[in-house]
């Protein structure tokens, strides 16, 4: 007994010894590499986006390009989906470790410009490693804040009506430029009596058709701190919006949420949806018809609202390896072999190598070219407008707040009241 | 048997025979126990103590994680009590533990009755019934449950033949709940084989002299079997309720991330995990967080106080 015991303490020992050795190790390779920098010099920096399966092959093809053309540089790329990718960076961007570069949105410009998350990248233009010319329609302007450059656009995209092309035929109606929304629910009113299928998925708790609809009428969602229209304003949008659904115009909120995440349109439970112009290529994967853009609705035939928004890239204010980032950026932005692996997955190229580079082939990349061309053509094309910090949570609040009219739990006036008390809370935030 | 009850009272009698190499060696044999604990006692103290420590600060605090804290005193738990989004949450919750408890239980309780009865294939059907729990928390079942209950699938459509047409409970906010609910249900397995356990005990004397007494099954059941086990049952009420009390996975998942639509699955952690991780409101949360310790550290004393009432232990009745 004695023995056994004494071989039992001596194993303990070792045992407990060889752990705290390994957790020893595990802490100092935790810390090797910290800022990036091997040995020989090679600098590695995280890259993150969010987006589908095909973003993140094409992605990947770029990165292999540019690891090509710099050799010294080593990207770690991190993805998810949108929704993963925000909640993920806010708590990596809260602990000082947020990715060295990261595909950013209009909506979180100003709330991580406040948290002094996002870098000026003037100065890395200013010495000489990232070019800031060539942008068309002078999208740059998309990333700056107070001055600052503080996102590098990618590429241009605007909101825009997806139609199902066989439903709208079947019911003998056209999406003419400049209709208005009044001759908009007529044709959505034909093609219920006809295909007994409803014409919308759900407008009006998308919060940036709304934002479209506002400056038809002058106004805006935003301004620079504050919500750009009055309950009233809200309270008719989805009081219209619930009278629609009662009658079927819009589809059945309930069915929507089924499909998820498969769209309403591509489901066939309706024949048209707004949603974002590079968007629009998932339809046809997605669903069993044919789909294609059509013109916004106005309110006096001519004005549809639209801009041009932005995916960027932005980098990490307390980045240790600041060239490398402005090199990268400059690279994705810039190369023309990028703008041929990537196409208008997210928007039309921003630069004009790039856009000059890619010639679209497919009729879904065509459509979305032609589309953003017409836009442009037409004239109506206008600035983007504000999007003070907290923009992201309102999004999310409008969508669900808008959800609840849908379903009839919520009268629209509680509903408007709900969305400005929650807005209160997120510019505060 | 004779080991256990040896085993405390021979430090006692050690320590008078040989102090000095005695104590030396409790020593290191302490140490080599501690040193064993060490990753357990480093990880409670740096990853529950540390923060539940921390958040208690940060429910009186406005906190977005990026500028420091700052103290605004009991303005969360105002705030909290007037949001009507947490009082929803609290709704949600409570229905969910007042339907999901009761139910799961009764049917664990019923299962396990008829799965004490001795036939073949005993073991076979104890593994098969309490397979769901083994894999009911799991994301992917999440899943199957949305493709299960949603518009025109398995439910749907055999709904449909008894002429109820809801049209799936997925999207529907009026019966969404009930599906994380049958989920719940469903895996009923760990409070049965405590039940199993618990009958296994119940001294098969008394249920003879009590059927030599003329009584019948119900009886039976409602005499001997129920208060012999009540032991077991108030374990398993005290437990599945606190469960239920932190339910998450499964309304985050068949909701897809949303917890709705409308807010019909917006299950208490559910709102927490949205106040604190996607709108950073971490002082709120925090507060949420202490609030439902609370509530859930009520809800188990009222528990423990009513076990005078109706839970028998066979010590007392000795």
């Amino acid at each position: 007994m004695g023995t056994s015991r004494n071989v039992e303490r001596r194993t303990i020992l070792k045992a407990a010894g060889a752990t705290a050795a390994t957790l020893g190790l595990a802490a100092t390779t935790g810390c090797g590499g910290g800022d990036g920098t091997s040995a020989d010099g090679t600098v590695t920096i995280r890259y993150a986006w969010w987006g589908g399966e095909p973003r993140t092959i094409a992605i990947k093809k770029t990165i292999a390009l540019f690891e090509k053309k710099y050799p010294k540089i080593k990207i770690k790329p991190e993805f998810t989906d949108y929704e993963a990718f925000w909640e993920k960076f806010q708590t990596q961007a809260s602990g000082g470790n947020p990715p060295d570069v990261f595909q950013n949105a209009v909506g979180f410009l100003r709330k991580y410009d406040k948290r002094g998350v996002l870098m000026d990248l003037k100065a890395q233009a200013d010495a000489g490693n990232l070019s800031l010319e060539n942008f068309r329609n002078g999208v740059l302007a998309n990333g700056q804040v107070d001055g600052k450059q503080i996102g590098i656009p990618v590429g241009a995209n605007t909101m825009s009506l997806v139609i199902d092309l066989k439903a709208f035929k079947n019911a003998g109606v056209e999406a003419k430029f400049g209709w208005t929304w009044d001759e908009y629910f007529a044709a959505l009113q034909k093609i219920q009596d006809k295909l007994k299928i409803a014409g919308d998925t759900g407008y009006f708790s998308i919060m940036y058709l709304y934002d479209l609809y506002l400056r038809q009428n002058g106004k805006a969602f935003f301004t620079d701190s504050d919500l750009g229209f009055t309950e009233d304003d809200v309270t008719q949008w989805w009081t219209d919006g619930y009278k629609r659904v009662k009658s079927g115009l819009v589809a059945d909120p309930k069915k929507i949420e089924q499909v998820k995440p498969k769209s309403g349109l591509s489901a066939g439970l309706a024949a048209s949806e707004f949603t974002w112009d590079n968007f629009s290529i998932r339809y046809q994967g997605e669903g069993e018809s044919d789909y294609g853009l059509a013109p916004i609705p106005t309110t006096d035939g001519k004005d549809t609202g639209q801009y041009l928004g932005s995916l960027m890239l932005s980098a990490f204010s307390g980045t240790k390896h600041p060239k490398e980032v402005a090199q990268f950026i400059d690279f994705m932005v810039h190369d023309p072999e990028v703008g041929k692996i990537m196409g208008y997955d997210r928007g039309i190229l921003s630069t004009t190598e790039q856009y000059d580079a890619f010639k679209p082939t497919d009729p879904n990349n065509k459509g979305v070219s032609a589309y953003e061309d017409e836009v442009a053509k037409a004239g109506v094309l206008g600035k983007i407008t504000p999007h003070p910090s907290g923009a992201d949570v309102i999004e999310a609040a409008f969508l669900r707040i808008g959800g609840e009219v849908a379903q009839g739990k919520t009268k629209p006036a509680d509903a408007a009241k709900a969305l400005f008390s929650e807005a209160k809370a997120a510019f505060a935030g | 048997m004779t080991l256990v009850k040896e085993a405390p009272a021979r430090p006692a009698k050690k320590r008078s025979a040989a102090p000095v190499a005695g104590r030396r060696g409790r020593r290191r044999e302490n140490l080599a126990g501690y040193l064993f604990m060490s990753p357990w006692i480093a990880g409670f103290l740096l990853l529950t103590a540390g923060p539940m420590i921390a958040s208690l600060y940060y429910a009186f605090t406005s906190y977005n994680l990026f500028t420091p804290p700052r103290w605004v005193g009991l303005d969360n738990f105002t705030t909290m009590f007037q949001d009507p989004r947490w009082q929803k949450s609290v709704e949600v919750t409570l229905k969910y533990v007042v339907v999901a408890t009761p139910l799961k239980l009764l049917l664990a309780l019923g299962v396990a009755l008829l799965l004490a009865q001795k036939r073949r294939g005993q073991a076979l059907y104890r593994a098969a019934f309490y397979m769901p729990s083994l894999i009911g928390a799991s994301v992917s079942v999440g899943f199957v449950w949305r493709a299960l209950f949603s518009d025109d699938a398995v439910v749907d459509r055999t709904q449909k033949i008894f002429g109820l047409d809801v049209g799936g409970w997925i999207g529907n906010p009026d019966y969404v709940l009930y599906s994380l609910v049958a989920l719940s249900i469903w895996q009923f397995g760990a409070p049965m084989v405590i039940f199993l356990a618990g009958l296994k005990q119940v001294p098969q004397e008394l249920y003879e002299a009590a059927e030599m007494d003329g009584a019948g099954p119900l009886r039976r059941f409602w005499n001997i079997t129920l208060p012999m086990i009540s032991p077991v049952l108030f374990f398993n009420v005290l437990l599945e309720s606190i469960h239920a009390f932190q339910v998450f996975g499964s309304a985050y998942v068949v909701s897809d991330t949303r917890c709705g639509p409308a807010d019909a699955t917006l299950v208490y952690t559910c709102y927490l995990y949205q106040k604190g991780f996607k709108e950073a409101q971490m002082g709120f949360a925090s507060a949420m967080a202490w609030t439902l310790v609370i509530a859930v550290a009520l809800v188990t004393a009222v528990l423990f106080w009513s076990q005078k009432k109706w839970v028998h232990y066979e010590e007392a009745a000795k």
